[in-house]
């Protein structure tokens, strides 16, 4: 096996599944946390993610294949994406993608999924489709509340890690996911948005 | 060049000289007094500003005489023009500005949380670190990135230091409560399940808050120990979520709470994972001081020339991802 990514939750490491390629992530053993704290977590998270990733794929978003998991060991393997994270993307790529993304997110929500961890190294282009990949965060929510914390997630990753295209891409984002969700809970979400965003620390009250 | 720095954000009024030779700064004295509400209680803002007013003069004829510096040598002066307690800036703003009048210096405005971030740079020899800020006022990752610090992820409601500081009083110590949970969580090794709040590359803690609060009922030492283990887990997963987005091969942390050697540990073996240095600022510089205030105001002096006194404001909420860096 090789491994391919350390990630900040589980390894990633390429391997074999019934002799085609496949992927397997493994949450290992994090000493520093407290050990019953840390298995509930690893395994907590390994049931979410194979479930939503399968789930997913029933109202038609491009995830990966769920080939077996094992809760032991806290790890999935699945098929492999040969693509590209859309976060290696040139700048002018990832603001046409934008849309694309903005339009999988409003379907996740629309079907009850909260991703809880939108960022652009979680979505993968490949052959022209775009990728959802790690639900090891995701929820089972329909709350508006929940929904507004996954677009503010991915505001903040383009507005650090994209500082350059923010504006381009968060507004073709947003042109997605209003196609997907509608008019009136586009405008419910973004209002959530600001109301998050002025509850943080020093935010500009308006 | 010489600068002068003066710290009054929340409860520490502090002042501090340095000299600055090139890229290299020698701290010559750094004074403070720390406001100290009575059990229980917190900040008042104007108890804590009534502090800073009372001790202001002696402060800073302290750090003078420990220097052995006149006022008429100074470079620059520097002052904490927020985010803090505006009665606290105030204080600061005042004794900044008669100096800049009366003995004509050159005067800066300093953002106090960039203060954090330079003065550990300073102390610890990073280069290009992600940062984590986590004070009384911060939580914060940040990284550098276009002249700009970026926020890769953040508390949505309260700080990890007000998370501490709110259930210490709450169980009976004085703020700021670290060093007391720090001991009494270290008899325990009895975790109790707490909620665990993790949004991708943010954390929120007033859940946990008000579960810790509970779970002190029946055993203050439990949850101390709990709270611990559980706050910093998550502060340990955005932070291995962030090294892992960012790709950075440093982690610096600064502020109040860096202080706690439960953290650092937990942190320590973060880094070893993701194979990248570790940096934390030295305890003594880790809480508010004058010193943050006075390294940045001299990093600015070599892009700017001084305020003119009309623009030194004081102003509460200044996030520091909307400070331009030119040095």
């Amino acid at each position: 096996m090789k491994l391919i990514k350390k990630g900040a939750e589980a390894d990633i490491y390429q391997t074999n599944w019934q002799n085609s390629k496949a992927i397997l992530k493994i949450r290992k053993v994090k000493n520093y946390r407290n050990s019953s704290l840390d298995s509930k977590i690893r395994k907590q998270r390994t049931i979410k993610e194979s479930q939503m990733i399968s789930h997913a794929r029933t109202f038609g978003i491009p995830t990966p294949l769920v080939y077996f998991v094992n809760l032991e060991k806290s790890c999935i393997i699945m098929q492999e994406i040969p693509g590209t994270p859309v976060h290696d993307l040139s700048e002018s790529k990832i603001i046409k993608l934008s849309k694309e993304i903005g339009k999988l997110v409003g379907m996740l929500h629309k079907n009850g999924i909260m991703h809880g961890d939108l960022t652009t190294s979680n979505f993968i282009l490949f052959k022209n489709m775009v990728f959802v990949i790690d639900f090891g965060l995701s929820q089972n929510t329909i709350k508006p509340e929940d929904h507004a914390v996954d677009l503010r997630l991915i505001k903040e990753i383009l507005n650090s890690a994209h500082a350059k295209i923010m504006t381009h891409a968060w507004n073709n984002f947003l042109l997605g996911y209003k196609s997907i969700v509608g008019t009136s809970y586009y405008a419910k979400i973004t209002k959530l948005v600001s109301d998050i965003e002025s509850r943080g620390r020093y935010a500009k009250v308006v | 060049m010489l600068g002068l720095g003066i710290e009054s954000t929340a409860h520490t009024f502090s002042c501090a000289i340095i000299e600055k030779n090139g890229k290299k700064g020698k701290i010559l004295s750094d004074v403070r007094r720390i406001y100290r509400p009575d059990n229980g209680e917190g900040i008042h803002p104007r108890e804590a500003s009534r502090h800073h007013i009372e001790q202001s003069s002696l402060v800073l004829s302290d750090c003078l005489k420990e220097a052995n510096i006149s006022i008429k040598d100074l470079d620059i002066v520097s002052y904490s023009a927020g985010p803090g307690l505006g009665p606290c800036l105030r204080v600061g703003a005042v004794v900044a500005r008669s100096l800049s009048s009366f003995y004509n210096i050159p005067i800066y405005p300093v953002n106090h949380a960039i203060g954090h971030i330079e003065l550990g740079k300073l102390l610890t020899g990073a280069s290009n670190p992600l940062v984590l800020l986590i004070s009384g006022g911060h939580t914060m990752l940040l990284a550098f990135l276009h002249k700009q610090w970026r926020v890769f992820g953040e508390t949505l409601d309260i700080t990890l230091g007000q998370l501490l500081d709110q259930f210490g009083r709450s169980i009976g110590f004085a703020s700021p409560c670290g060093r007391n949970i720090e001991e009494l969580a270290s008899t325990s090794s009895n975790y109790v399940p707490l909620p665990y709040s993790v949004k991708g590359n943010d954390v929120s803690f007033s859940g946990l808050l008000s579960a810790t609060k509970t779970v002190a009922k029946k055993n203050k030492i439990d949850a101390c120990y709990s709270l611990q283990e559980t706050a910093f887990a998550m502060i340990s997963e955005v932070v291995e979520r962030a090294l892992s987005f960012t790709q950075k091969r440093e982690l610096m942390i600064v502020g109040g709470v860096a202080a706690n050697k439960r953290l650092s540990e937990m942190l320590k073996d973060v880094c070893k994972r993701h194979n990248c240095k570790f940096f934390v600022v030295p305890i003594r510089y880790a809480g508010d001081c004058g010193s943050q205030i006075c390294w940045t105001g001299l990093l600015e002096s070599q892009v700017k020339s001084g305020s003119s006194l009309k623009d030194t404001f004081v102003t509460q909420s200044w996030r520091l991802d909307t400070v331009k860096v030119d040095y």
